[in-house]
């Protein structure tokens, strides 16, 4: 299988504190792998790294997308080649609406794709098969972007924006954080819906709960900025079983 | 004010006092104006509620209008804003009825106003000016109709101020029980850099009901000045949208006394300010009965090197149990060299009351930017309508559609904003 994206010894830092300490990992088109690892273990930077958030300084090391430099494309550049950052913690923007948004995020995607925008009337159509299939209530259609939303609906309009923009890179951060059982259920079968040979996904989380819904082909482990440990998915059940500790002192 | 400055006002007077009309304002009250302005002066920066002002203007404006003297206008309907469908159009140029540009026939004005307390906290000194120099006045008066009165009223600024300042002035009675909206426009034709400095009083009997919008498109190098006071009676309301669009330097002062027990008023207001622009505004509401309520709501941006203050005031007075006030105070600093200064002020004199207020100044949040981009919206565009979305709830309260779309028309321009945007509103 062809890597779609490789990270190669990328060391990271947050001003003066270095948070990524050479982290090297290869995801292969249709792959689905999970990133595992305890709290400040640079999970979540990562995922923002590689979506192009400003704020951190990259002093060494490669991301290679699809035999590009991803790391030398703005974030909107990397969005239109078919990178999704899922939000841990999706913003609220009052008096934007959730579907015009949405819309015109699709319309930059296609029209980067040299193809004709969709109307709105087409758009909605589309919206309103995607929304049922997450499960949303049809008045999520005339609210502002996750103005007043609930942490579980917020996660369910990330996984429906990505449902849309249908991306070849699906980052999820802690996508599962915050949701009850039935709401990561509804989660899991949305980013399920999507797996495919076309496309790969990098689970970022905690806990392996949601592993159980989404079931990895591979399972990393986090510890100080690097990648201590990979595995199948047996790894992320010994985690659960056993904590993060045994692994910090096999990669000491 | 520097003496010279009141020894000029006072001799201009002198010789411009003959043409006066009294029927606007009569003679006697116009020189107990000059009289009051010589000893009190104009306000100016070191006046704790006009820091912020710029009315640097004063000191090269020729204070006395245009007068007979003046060329005629030969303005057209076409140079005009388009007028609003339904409305009754006013038009006055130089503070002057036009009545060839008016689509209304005017009743008769003649001076009813009282006489104003002077050094009063709501800072009437600009309205002293205007007495002493009104050339004309709107006057508005309203009877029992199925339908609220629809009128608008359009002042055009045609003369520069070197040559002469105008003084538009609307004096507005709203009789028990009826109804009025009002639209009122502030624009330049020819030449951009008029002195202009408008008087309005407003007068709301027992349950009537006034919806104000005001629009200050003014040219780029305007100064102008308003002073308004409103009075509201029992079970009243009044509502102000103020958009604050023009000029170089413009300065609102907005006293709403509610003066009846069930009185109500909202002020919803907008400035969208750039280049070397500076838009002011002092607004105080007092709370002078029982179970009053008051909502003010404040957008303003600045870009480039412009200055962008509200600083809003709620008094509730001991005899005022039951109130209940909100306040919402927001910039948007969008230039690096750009100013907000937001201030809100409660005093509050009685227990038994409900008051809130918040007042936020900043740049756009770039946590929110970083969202926009992830989801493939170029830089530009995520700025632009983050600038919208900003505006959005003072906007949409605009329920007029063809005042909206201008006023939006206006701001894309304003703030560089593609209008086409506000449809993700």
């Amino acid at each position: 299988m062809s890597a779609l994206l490789t990270i190669d010894n990328l060391k990271v830092a947050v001003g003066d504190k270095p948070v990524l300490n050479g982290v090297s990992l290869e995801v292969g088109l249709g792959e689905v792998h999970a990133i595992m690892g305890p709290n400040g273990s640079g999970k979540s930077t990562l995922a923002h790294v590689l979506a192009g958030r400003p704020g951190y300084t990259l002093s060494s090391g490669s991301v290679t997308f699809e035999g590009r430099d991803l790391l030398s494309l703005a974030p909107e550049e990397r969005a239109r080649a078919g990178v999704f950052l899922g939000f841990q913690y999706p913003v609220e923007i009052p008096g934007v609406n959730n579907v015009y948004l949405l819309k015109a995020a699709f319309n930059a995607l296609r029209k980067h794709r040299g193809l004709p925008e969709v109307d709105a009337f087409e758009f909605l159509g589309l919206v309103r098969a995607k929304m049922k299939f997450m499960r949303m209530d049809e008045s999520f259609l005339g609210r502002a972007v996750n103005e007043g939303f609930s942490g579980g609906e917020k996660k369910r309009n990330e996984i429906l924006q990505m449902l849309i923009l249908e991306p070849k890179l699906a980052i999820l951060d802690e996508t599962d954080s915050g949701l009850d059982i039935d709401a990561l259920k509804i989660v899991a079968q949305g980013v399920n819906s999507l797996r495919g040979a076309e496309r790969s996904i990098l689970l970022v989380t905690h806990y392996q709960r949601m592993l159980d819904y989404i079931v990895p082909d591979f399972v990393h482990v986090l510890v100080n900025g690097r990648i201590a440990k990979s595995g199948d998915r047996t790894l992320a059940l010994e985690l659960e079983r056993r904590g993060y500790e045994w692994v910090s002192d096999e990669a000491a | 004010m520097s003496t010279a400055l009141a020894t000029r006002i006072a001799e201009e007077y002198a010789a411009a006092a003959a043409e006066l009309p009294a029927r606007v304002v009569s003679a006697a009250r116009r020189e107990l104006a000059v009289q009051a302005l010589c000893t009190h002066g104009l306000p100016g920066m070191r006046d704790e509620n006009w820091k912020y002002a710029n009315l640097r203007a004063l000191e090269r404006v020729r204070f006395a209008p245009p007068g007979a003297a003046a060329p005629a206008n030969r303005l057209s309907t076409a140079a005009l804003p388009v007028a609003i469908a339904g409305y009754d159009r006013q038009t006055f140029v130089d503070g002057v009825f036009a009545p060839e540009l008016s689509g209304a026939v005017r009743h008769k004005t003649q001076d009813g106003a009282a006489a104003r307390e002077c050094g009063h906290p709501g800072d009437a000194r600009f309205a002293l000016l205007n007495d002493a120099f009104a050339a004309d006045a709107a006057q508005i008066r309203t009877v029992h109709e199925e339908r609220p009165r629809c009128i608008e009223v359009l002042f055009v600024a045609h003369s520069e101020a070197t040559r002469a300042a105008s003084y538009p002035r609307l004096d507005v009675k709203v009789s028990a029980g009826t109804r009025l909206n009002l639209i009122e426009r502030h624009v330049s034709i020819g030449s951009d850099a008029n002195f202009v400095n408008t008087a309005i009083e407003i007068d709301i009997a027992k349950g009537a009901s006034v919806t104000h919008f005001r629009v200050q498109q003014m040219g780029a190098r305007a100064t102008w000045i308003d002073t308004l006071t409103a009075t509201v009676g029992s079970d009243a309301s009044y509502q102000q949208h103020l958009v604050q669009l023009g000029a170089l330097a413009a300065r609102s002062t907005c006293h709403v006394r509610l003066a009846g027990a069930g009185a109500a008023t909202r002020l919803h207001a907008l400035a969208a300010a750039a280049g070397q622009q500076t838009h002011d505004a002092y607004v105080l509401i007092e709370h002078a009965c029982a179970h009053t309520r008051s909502e003010q709501i404040f957008r303003g941006i600045a870009a480039g090197r412009a200055r962008v203050a509200f600083n809003g005031k709620v008094n509730v007075c001991a005899g005022a149990p039951g109130t209940d006030s909100r306040q919402s105070l927001r910039g948007l600093l969008a230039g690096p060299e750009a100013e907000i200064d937001l201030r809100p002020q409660l005093q509050i004199h009685t227990d038994d009351v409900r008051c809130s207020h918040g007042a936020t100044a900043g740049k756009l949040d770039e946590s929110v930017l970083f969202y926009l981009l992830s989801r493939g919206l170029d830089p530009d565009t995520a700025q632009q309508l983050l600038k919208w979305a900003f505006l959005a709830d003072v906007v949409a309260k605009i329920d007029i559609p063809d005042l909206k779309s201008s006023i939006e028309r206006a701001l894309a321009g304003r703030i560089e904003v593609a209008e086409d945007l506000k449809e993700l509103l």
